[in-house]
């Protein structure tokens, strides 16, 4: 199975966007989204310990909603930075099943270019994949029980 | 060789602001080869040296020159090589007893790291000597590794820990550990300077009120041997222990130093190979302190590598290291109180030179990133002391620590680069 083209069109968005940036500018423009993400508010409620992705520098909270059978994500972060990294990831790989999440790699986090962002940043997003496939699959299988 | 950052009587080149007291630091920065890299384009500013410091090139070359020319393994052969390292190998037991000045070089134990140094107390005497509802004291800015080996212990044996409390300096509340020293206190394991609020506990003072009462104690000297001169017999300690790789020396060789007769009456730590005297399989024997806890085949290279730390170290002059700490220490204070917003933890008299701050407002990943894009390297988040961040009421900071490598210029860099942050995310 591959993810049809037109998913990826908010990733390949950011991946372009990134691409023609240096490193100072990439930096900047995540801070950007990050800022950005701010003002479209993420739920007070849902910065709790259950929405909480343990095991990072900073918090990162993520929720899930299933509209059919597609995920849809939504991040938040106490650092600016991170909340760009997490806002990035939730809408580049939101709106795909989770048979269509299982597909996306740590070349797609790679394909990204954040890489001059430090090595750990991009172990955090591989965390942020995870934990995002995760609860695809989680709402599945409650789904199926029910 | 000539890797010493200045050696004793010779004229001090002329470096502007930093030379003081014969300490020449642009001197000694070129004795630090990855010094003079760079990251993200910009020169590097090393402000981590409290997680490890860099290495001067007397230490990597002598690990050099062990694996080109002398590379064995030791306490085993008859043969040249064999004899020759193993007697370099236990010459730098000596090297580490003068550098604490420990009375004897058999009462220096060689382990991985400070963090085995103290698993190796808490299961050997710990697990001989200590029982059910006796009570350890440490104190609340220990690292983990001077609490979890306590709290394994605690698990196993049923042993209390007591938590000696900071004021809002990151002083030790003096009188509240007196106080915890009552009853059933078996043993104190605390550190001697705190790698978050770079604060120096009175360590004297602390082995004095235990002993008292007849309680011997740890210190956990990881942060303190690279900042101040020490003296385990005038501390009077009863165990020291420290790691290699923040001493300038290399990484996986830590040291625990024990009064002779407590190592003499403490089981084996691990079993195998150096650490018997004779084995059957009826009935094994251990060797003396200290090889009795030394199972396996030791950090040869890197015993090597610390021993020439400590001797570069020597050469240069732990006051003459010290002071100009404290004067890059005393310049940064300043120039960080007077940003906005900038919140300092730790401002006990007499710290050493690390510096735990956050910019308020801002997330302290967001400030360390920045200083990072600026080629600043320091830690953040809780380093690995979660109950202390639980004290100081945050979830993190920015910790810059300094060393003997840094400069004012460093600083001000630091400094241009946290501006840039409040612009960033202010
Ligand atoms: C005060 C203190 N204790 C213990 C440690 C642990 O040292 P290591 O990881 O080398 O065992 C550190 C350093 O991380 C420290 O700063």
């Amino acid at each position: 199975m591959t993810i049809a083209a037109e998913k990826l069109a908010q990733y390949d968005e950011y991946v372009e966007a990134l691409e023609i940036l240096d490193e100072e500018s990439r930096f900047e423009y995540i801070i950007d989204i990050g800022k950005r993400a701010d003002k479209t508010a993420f739920p007070a409620e849902c910065m709790d310990d259950a929405h909480l992705m343990h095991g990072c520098m900073s918090k990162v909270w993520i929720i899930h909603s299933r509209e059919n059978d597609r995920s849809i994500f939504r991040g938040q972060s106490d650092a600016i930075i991170v909340k760009g990294l997490v806002s990035m990831m939730t809408g580049s790989f939101s709106g795909l099943t989770s048979g269509e999440l299982a597909e996306v790699t740590l070349d797609h986090v790679r394909g990204l270019n954040l890489g001059a962002l430090t090595m750990q940043r991009q172990v955090g997003m591989m965390a942020m994949l995870k934990h995002m496939q995760k609860l695809s699959l989680q709402a599945e299988r409650a789904e199926a029980a029910d | 060789m000539n890797a010493i950052g200045q050696p004793a009587g010779q004229p001090t080149r002329r470096a502007g602001h930093n030379i003081e007291g014969g300490f020449d630091v642009e001197r000694i920065r070129q004795d630090f080869p990855i010094l003079s890299r760079q990251v993200h384009g910009k020169p590097l500013v090393y402000f981590d040296s409290g997680a490890s410091a860099q290495k001067p090139r007397a230490v990597i070359d002598a690990m050099t020159e062990v694996l080109e020319n002398e590379y064995t393994n030791v306490h085993r052969g008859a043969h040249y090589l064999s004899q020759t390292l193993t007697d370099r190998y236990e010459g730098v037991r000596e090297t580490i007893a003068r550098f604490i000045n420990a009375p004897s070089e058999n009462q220096i134990v060689i382990t991985r790291n400070t963090t085995e140094a103290i698993n190796l107390v808490a299961a050997t005497y710990g697990r001989k000597f200590l029982g059910r509802g006796d009570g350890v004291v440490v104190s609340t800015m220990e690292h983990h590794a001077n609490i979890v080996p306590w709290q394994m212990l605690r698990d196993e044996k049923g042993i209390e820990l007591k938590v000696a409390p900071i004021d809002d300096t990151g002083a030790l509340d003096l009188d509240a550990y007196a106080a915890l020293l009552d009853g059933n206190t078996k043993l104190v394991a605390i550190t001697h300077c705190s790698n978050v609020l770079g604060t120096m506990v009175p360590a004297a003072e602390i082995v004095r009120l235990a002993h008292d009462r007849g309680i011997p104690v740890l210190l956990d000297g990881s942060q303190a041997v690279v900042h101040s001169t020490v003296d385990v017999q005038a501390l009077d300690a009863d165990f020291y222990v420290f790691t290699g790789h923040k001493l300038y020396g290399p990484n996986a060789i830590g040291v625990l130093y024990g009064k002779a007769e407590l190592l003499a009456q403490m089981p084996p730590y691990q079993g195998g190979g150096d650490m018997i005297a004779s084995v059957t399989f009826e009935k094994t024997t251990y060797q003396e302190p200290p090889h009795r806890f030394e199972a396996g085949t030791p950090p040869i290279v890197e015993a090597i590598g610390l021993g020439a730390a400590m001797d570069y170290v020597s050469a240069i002059g732990m006051e003459a290291i010290a002071a100009h700490e404290k004067s890059l220490l005393t310049y940064a204070t300043e120039r960080l109180m007077a940003q906005p917003g900038i919140q300092l933890f730790g401002t006990a008299p007499g710290k050493a030179a690390i510096l735990s701050f956050i910019q308020q407002g801002i997330h302290p990943f967001d400030t360390a990133a920045t200083l990072d894009r600026e080629g600043v390297a320091v830690r953040v988040g809780q380093h690995c002391a979660e109950p202390l961040m639980g004290r100081l009421g945050v979830d993190g900071t920015v910790r810059a620590s300094l060393a003997m490598y840094n400069t004012t210029a460093e600083v001000d860099t630091m400094i241009r680069a946290l501006e840039r942050a409040r612009t960033l995310f202010g």
